[in-house]
């Protein structure tokens, strides 16, 4: 018996009413939704039950029975219990989950206004560390899920509307800081969803050990058409600069260091007193630099067809002069239920990213540092400033002068797309095909014109052209069953599939030099006889069945298996294919009636999962060895080996054990999950170093002509931690909410193994064994400078390479008071290679996100603080800029050099018991352009703490209230405001601690970082009526 | 491209062997080159760079750059041909013949033989790799027996000999170039484990091929020394075997002697750092005033004019003494937009007619004190008349000496010719790198005087120990096997 129910839908917080709320019969296709009054109508059974659902709203689900008006109240959801998770080929609600994952929400995703969505990440999910590899407008990213599987860059998979972006994808023109994932709009996410443990991932099985970033773009609900704007613009601008030395600092200085070496006076210096302070070439390079982001969209529906189309345009001016980013971006979907037994939707987004990356490329921010303050950016009479040619030392560039007329202009176009066709067959059975695309294309325009800089000149002009793409096509077909059992109380669903992935790329690129002009930077212009160009094709095949059951008894008892067998191109016929499983299972313990009665419980729930998943992120081809084509003065042309091929080689596996925990209690007030894991990598691949006599190098390295060693399964590597987050309302009133969300994670990464013949894995300043974690900082530990005869007696000094120790010597080659005392670790009498040490390791122990919210009437704020703990930052910048003995720029606490006195001033300043430091507390070395102690050898004097708390972003909003909105026929408007890098409790002592290294065998180096801006923003979310 | 789908004709063997004439020989020839044929032979001296300062003091360190460079070079060599090799046995498929085969092979056998024979002449026992893929699991081996790496090098030598073609491609090495090296290491070997005299079987050997190489091979010497070393006479007929650099290829890929022994930017674009570079007073005074051409060609003195350098500018003038050979001048120069300072084209010969006409009137020469044997005078005063010196009508070891030191001056032979006498009279090798005056001189083109400009740097003297280089540290320490003795390969 069909009959009408009417009611009135309000808000439980303040009791207005709420339209566009969607109102469903359960199992039908029919729908409505509330209007602007929060009044509906809709025609039901008695029997139906009616789903009333609203976005961030607890969705409710009433039995109709005999009423004809129903009324409902609305709460907004604080528990994420119902929230709908995505897990690879399905979706699942979070209170049944298994697996280890976590999710962001869209409102965290913009918070802190990121360019790219992996910036969207830091500090949000336990378990992950992100770290900005440079900060430069839409620079890269580096994400670890769990520690660090691997001696290579071993980022996760990610997954975006169901379009595979594999593990160490890059952009069609990768390089340059440029991020891979830059073209996708974070305005556009509806959540991110990270699998961490191996029951979530395996079901991604041969790209998933190092974990999967499913993201899940916005999608149209059921409702009248949303019209919504949402923009901000903001400024930019360094926070910190380094303390280096002014004109007359620098003049003061250089007449006392021309002083004890005995030349390079500059009569120009005679008088700093009457010098300005010359140039400050990091004022002069960075900025305060706008940037900007509109996005409109227009979401609605009704019970047949949702549709979702925004459209953005970001741009951002990079806080360092020589790079600037710009994204348009245009996103459709459509989801169509076409008949009772089909659903077909298609989701497409296109971008365009437009980059001008010439400060990364020039490397002028290490120069910045590197000149000197007497130069001047401009001259008067305007050619470019540059170091004079007659003095002594070495010339740099004019950074400002390079950043302004090197171009590097990158831009790249991309399409990815994906369309679905789902058909149920019956109640319990429906079929999904998928085909998915990614179509991306790039090129890239580099012009180095002529120019002179006073003694830094580059006579010959190059201009290069690329042009790049990469296609990615996917088919993915897969059956969904799932049955409620009701007399055995038995739930059961399964999922079995098949995909298959095929990639192809190419790069042609073609460079001229001797342009007519600098202005005229067409390739074409070049001189035609210098003409180069060079090619790369590549294209590559994956093949996977997969599948997953899930066996839920009585809601407490919750079991699931997955199983997927991966064919990949990248490895040998033999090996070819191979399988990762999982296994996991959930306790609800809350269901249990021991627990039923305890009203403070609202979820308890503990699971274990274990699993293997396997790695085929590695080079490819690396079984076979390869050839490329290399100009000869013979045949134009030839073939030469280039790689070398390894046919024994096996797959990356990786083992992992998990037991987590969630806990839900005091009515959602407080909501906890925790993980511990232990995660086990094997048959680790390397390019193996192996020694000269092999003729080859391990990759990584340069060695023109060499081959490039064979990969081999070289060692094992654990990742074990903890991880958890909590949520926590702390205070709920009426007009005042505050709301706590803290993630922390930790974890110890630990090499197992490393094949015998391989004892140690070297990077340039890092060495890897056994037992201790990848990458650690290794070199001499100081004990600080000689100042007197004193210490001669008591510290040894370098050793020449096989020969004695070198003479105690004001002179030439000589160890004198001021130099580096290095630590005779082994007691043996010298400093060798032998007294090298492990100095800390570029791994955080561990690391932690705190985010606060307060709602106060129709205020908002949110303060979210992000830190990291333990790790330690090379600062190689310092090695320069605090040597006394280079011929570039100085950092102003040189001036604090090493004085020497004499004890007898009328004796002899060469005799070392009549010599001591005056200023004995400094950090500085002497002044001698002949020292034969190695003071910038590696040393742990420029090893730092590189623990920070950052304040990531505050946003203070204001909701207008309903009274004033119908005045200015809106639905709603917020107005913001902004800032992000608010500020940095830190040590360290250059731009940012923070530094991310796609290479675990050289992270933390800070060698001319582009520092991560304070950016001050104001913006609003401003949506129409209909 | 792999090696499993690539050698599938005689035209993909071509380009598989022509990838080792260029480009993995960078390591060797951009300092190691000279650094160690010349620098360390007294002929030549860089006083600042402290890398190569070591090869004139006799100071060498194992970590010294060029010494590692060079090594590393020579193994890379080895690398690429044996996996050439090993390819070319296991992959090719029956349609392509045993010519195109073995001739491939033999240019492959011949690269490696003279790879090792570097090796040996400079480390002594040096570790035989003929099978890349073996270090995969076993990555440390010994050194082996410096006789096996002799017969290992000859072994490859008489392979190449025998399958060669009589005539190829300019630049391409044929069995001559092949039975000229082998003449050169039958020669090297005569004296090794000898005192005072020389293997006379070896010694006969060495007369045989470079006979073949003189007699019948129908090659001639170039009538210029001047346009040798030009890159318009590249791959002349006197060339035996020559680097064949492209233009245009970027650092690490070409012939960047041109720019690191240059004296000025006017000649090379953008580079010229050997301003600090030139010949040694000992090498400048072996060069007598009829000898000029030579000399020229070899190095600069203060005022010479070379109209062909930098011409568009009106020629070069020397400002000081210099480098001369390997300096061939600007792109357009040579003709070759694209060359540029890391890609000179000069195609710098390793193994020349003049040479081998030198190794087999040693060889003829053979134990005696002095020899009047016809062919012997025949071919080497065609070297020196081609050179417009009087010929000379007795020959002693000490004259042929001198000479094969001013006609390959500068060419990377010097030391190797130290190394070569070593084996059988290191006294004599000892007291003639003890004899030298190693020093740079002013020239005044006004009063033709040469001034000594003492450099202070002391000078080791040498030892039998001097003629062996050691072991890059890298090496030492990644494999200590190579500080046990030698063990045998066959």
């Amino acid at each position: 018996q069909i009959h009408r129910i009417t009611g009135t839908i309000i808000s439980a917080e303040d009791s207005k009413p709420m339209p566009g709320v969607s109102i469903k019969v359960s199992g039908a296709t029919t729908g409505t939704v509330s209007l602007t009054d929060g009044t509906y109508s809709i025609m039901a059974k008695s029997t139906d039950v009616l789903i009333f659902s609203f976005i961030s709203y607890t969705s409710q689900q009433i039995y109709v029975g005999s009423s004809n008006s129903i009324d409902v109240k609305m709460s907004q959801s604080t528990s994420n219990l119902n929230e709908v998770v995505v897990i690879g080929y399905g979706n699942s609600k979070r209170k049944d989950l298994t697996g280890s994952i976590s999710s962001v929400s869209a409102t965290n995703i913009v918070e802190a206004h990121p360019t790219t969505i992996d910036q969207a990440l830091q500090g949000r999910v336990a378990g992950v560390v992100v770290q900005q590899v440079s900060g430069q407008p839409g620079g890269d990213v580096n994400i670890q899920i769990r520690g660090i599987g691997g001696f290579t860059n071993a980022p996760p998979l990610y997954v975006i509307d169901g379009v595979q972006i594999p593990p160490n994808v890059q952009s069609p023109i990768p390089g340059e800081g440029s991020n891979p994932l830059s073209t996708i709009n974070p305005s556009d996410i509806a959540s991110i969803d990270i699998l961490k443990d191996a029951s979530a991932t395996a079901i991604y099985g041969s790209q998933a050990s190092n974990g999967v970033v499913i993201i899940t773009t916005k999608k149209g609900v059921m409702g009248p058409p949303l019209i919504s704007y949402d923009g901000y613009a903001g400024e930019q601008s360094l926070s910190k600069y380094y303390d280096v030395m002014n004109l007359q600092q620098y003049a003061t200085f250089m007449n006392e260091k021309a002083a004890i070496i005995g030349y390079d006076l500059r009569p120009q210096f005679a008088n700093p007193q009457y010098l300005g302070t010359g140039t400050d070439w990091q004022k002069a390079l960075y900025r305060t630099a706008p940037e900007e982001n509109h996005n409109i969209s227009i979401s609605g529906g009704d019970a047949r067809t949702k549709y979702f189309l925004s459209g953005t345009y970001f741009s951002q001016e990079g806080i360092a002069l020589g790079s600037d980013f710009k994204r348009t971006t245009l996103k459709v979907n459509i989801d169509n239920k076409t008949t009772n037994w089909l659903k077909i939707g298609t989701n497409l987004a296109f971008a365009h990213v437009a980059e001008n990356v010439a400060t990364t490329n020039t490397g002028v921010i290490l120069q910045a540092l590197n000149q000197t303050p007497d130069v001047e950016v401009k001259n008067p009479d305007g050619t470019w400033g540059g170091n004079d040619p007659n003095i002594y030392g070495a010339y740099g560039a004019n950074p400002f002068a390079l950043a302004s007329i090197v171009t590097d202009f990158k831009s790249r176009y991309q399409l990815i797309g994906n369309a679905y066709a789902e058909i149920q067959f019956t109640k319990d059975l429906t079929l999904r095909n998928e085909v998915s695309g990614n179509f991306d294309f790039a090129t890239e325009d580099y012009f180095d014109p002529t120019y002179t800089m006073g003694a830094y000149t580059n006579t010959t002009n190059t201009g290069t052209s690329t042009s790049a793409q990469n296609f990615y096509n996917s088919i993915t077909n897969y059956l969904t069953y799932s049955h409620f059992f009701n007399k055995s109380k038995l739930w059961f669903s399964a999922t079995a599939g098949h995909e298959a992935q095929k990639v192809n790329g190419s790069t042609v690129s073609a460079t001229r030099t001797n342009f007519v002009s600098n202005n005229v930077t067409t390739i074409s212009s070049g001189d035609p006889t210098t003409a180069l160009n060079s090619g790369i094709k590549s294209d590559g095949a994956l093949e996977a069945y997969f599948g997953r059951a899930n066996l839920t008894f009585d809601d407490k008892y919750t079991l699931t298996g997955t199983i997927r067998r991966d064919g990949t191109s990248k490895i040998d016929v033999t090996n070819r294919w191979n399988t990762s499983y999982s296994g996991a299972f959930a306790w609800k313990l809350n269901n249990e009636a021991f627990l039923k009665d305890v009203k403070a419980i609202d979820d308890l729930k503990l699971r274990l999962s274990y699993g293997l998943v396997n790695n085929q992120n590695i080079a490819e081809y690396a079984y076979g060895s390869t050839l490329t084509t290399v100009a000869t003065g013979l045949s134009g042309n030839s073939q030469l080996t280039s790689t070398l091929g390894n046919p024994d080689i096996k797959w990356e596996t990786t083992k992992e054990y998990n037991l987590g925990l969630d806990a839900s209690v005091l009515n959602n007030r407080i909501t906890f999950t925790g993980d511990v894991y232990y995660r086990k990598t094997d048959n680790l691949l390397l390019s193996l170093t192996e020694p000269y006599y092999s003729g080859t190098y391990a990759a990584g390295g340069y060695s023109p002509g060499a081959i490039l060693a064979p990969y081999v399964n070289i060692g094992s590597v654990s990742n074990k931690g903890i991880e958890f987050s909590i949520a926590t309302t702390n205070i709920k009133s009426k007009d005042f909410n505050w709301r706590t969300n803290l993630i922390y994670s930790q974890n110890k990464n630990t090499v197992l193994a490393l094949s015998p013949g391989t004892p140690a894995i070297y990077g340039t300043y890092t060495k890897t064994i056994v037992g201790r974690s990848i990458g650690e900082f290794y070199g001499y530990q100081t004990l600080g400078l000689y100042k007197d005869a004193a210490d001669f007696a008591k510290y040894p000094a370098v050793w020449q390479n096989g020969s004695g120790p070198i003479p105690i010597t004001p002179g030439s080659g000589g160890v004198w008071v001021g130099d580096v005392i290095y630590k005779d670790n082994n007691k043996d009498g010298k400093i060798d290679a032998n007294d090298e040490t492990f100095l800390g390791s570029p791994l955080p122990k561990f690391q932690y996100g705190i985010n606060n919210t307060f709602n106060y009437k129709n205020f908002d704020l949110t303060v979210f603080m992000t830190g990291e703990y333990g790790n330690k930052v090379f600062n190689q910048i310092g090695v320069n800029g605090s040597d006394p003995n280079q011929n570039f720029g100085y950092f102003a606490s040189v001036a604090n050099y090493a004085r020497i006195g004499l004890i007898n001033p009328s004796g002899s300043a060469s005799d070392i018991n009549n010599v001591y430091i005056t200023n004995p507390s400094t950090k500085i070395t002497r002044i001698s352009q002949s020292s034969g102690d190695q003071n910038t050898i590696f040393s742990d004097r420029y090893i730092e703490d590189g623990s920070f708390l950052k304040c990531k972003s505050i946003a203070l909003g204001y909701n207008f209230s309903q009274s004033v909105l119908s005045k200015l026929h809106l639905r709603s408007l917020r107005i913001y405001a902004n800032v992000t890098n608010v500020f940095t409790i830190t040590k360290y002592t250059g731009y940012d601690p923070e530094i991310g290294s796609w290479n675990p065998l050289a992270a933390g180096i800070d060698n001319g970082y582009y520092a991560q801006p304070r950016v001050i923003s104001i913006g609003a979310n401003i949506s129409l009526n209909n | 491209i792999t090696t499993s789908n690539f050698y599938k004709s005689t035209s993909d063997l071509r380009l598989a062997t022509a990838a080792i004439y260029a480009q993995p020989w960078f390591d060797w020839n951009n300092f190691p080159l000279l650094g160690i044929g010349d620098i360390m032979a007294g002929n030549m001296l860089q006083p600042y760079n402290s890398g190569l300062v070591q090869f004139t003091t006799f100071s060498i360190t194992s970590d010294n750059t060029y010494l590692t460079q060079a090594w590393q070079g020579f193994y890379i060599i080895v690398a690429h041909c044996n996996v050439n090799i090993k390819a070319i046995n296991t992959q090719l498929p029956d349609s392509v013949s045993a010519a195109g085969k073995n001739g491939a092979l033999g240019e492959l056998r011949f690269l490696r033989a003279t790879a090792y024979y570097h090796l040996a002449m400079l480390w002594g026992a040096v570790p035989i790799i003929e099978d890349n893929d073996k270090l995969i699991a076993n990555p440390l081996v010994p050194r082996n027996k410096l006789t096996d790496v002799y017969r290992f090098i000859i072994n490859d030598l008489r392979f190449a000999a025998a399958n060669l073609p009589k005539s190829d491609q300019a630049g391409r090495v044929t069995t001559w170039s092949a039975q000229g090296m082998l003449a050169k290491v039958y020669l090297t070997r005569a004296g090794l484990g000898q005192s005072g005299t020389r293997n006379q079987t070896d010694l006969d050997s060495a007369a045989y091929f470079a006979g073949n190489v003189c007699n019948t091979s129908g090659l001639a010497l170039l009538p210029s020394y001047y346009n040798l070393f030009r890159t318009q006479y590249n791959d002349n007929s006197e060339s035996l075997f020559a680097f064949q650099w492209a233009p245009g290829v970027g650092y690490g890929q070409g012939n960047d002697i041109q720019a690191q022994f240059a004296p000025s930017s006017s000649i090379v674009p953008g580079a010229g750092w050997g301003g600090a570079i030139g010949p040694t007073i000992d090498l400048a005074n072996l060069y007598t005033k009829q000898d000029s051409i030579r000399r020229k060609a070899t190095f600069m003195l203060t005022g010479d004019y070379y109209p062909e350098l930098n011409a568009a500018g009106g020629g070069y003038t020397a400002t000081g003494c210099n480098v001369k050979k390997h300096i061939v001048g600007t792109p357009a120069d040579n003709n070759s937009p694209t060359m540029d300072r890391w890609s000179s084209i000069e195609h710098n010969t390793v193994l020349r007619l003049a040479d081998v006409y030198l190794i087999y009137a040693e060889a003829l020469m053979g134990n005696n004190s002095s020899t009047v044997n016809g062919q012997a005078l025949q071919y080497f005063n065609a070297v020196r008349t081609r050179a417009g010196v009087d010929p000379v009508t007795i020959l002693t070891p000490d004259i042929l000496m001198k000479e094969r030191r001013i006609e390959l001056a500068f060419e990377g032979q010097y030391w190797f010719d130290l190394v070569r006498l070593s084996y059988y009279n290191p006294q004599a090798a000892i007291a003639s790198i003890n004899g030298q005056t190693r020093e740079q001189f002013t020239y005044n083109p006004g009063t033709g005087v040469s001034t000594i400009v003492p450099s202070n740097l002391i000078i080791t003297p040498a030892t039998a120990a001097t003629f062996t280089l050691p072991i890059p540290a890298n090496d030492q320490t990644a494999d200590p096997k190579l500080l046990q003795a030698p063990v045998a390969y066959y």
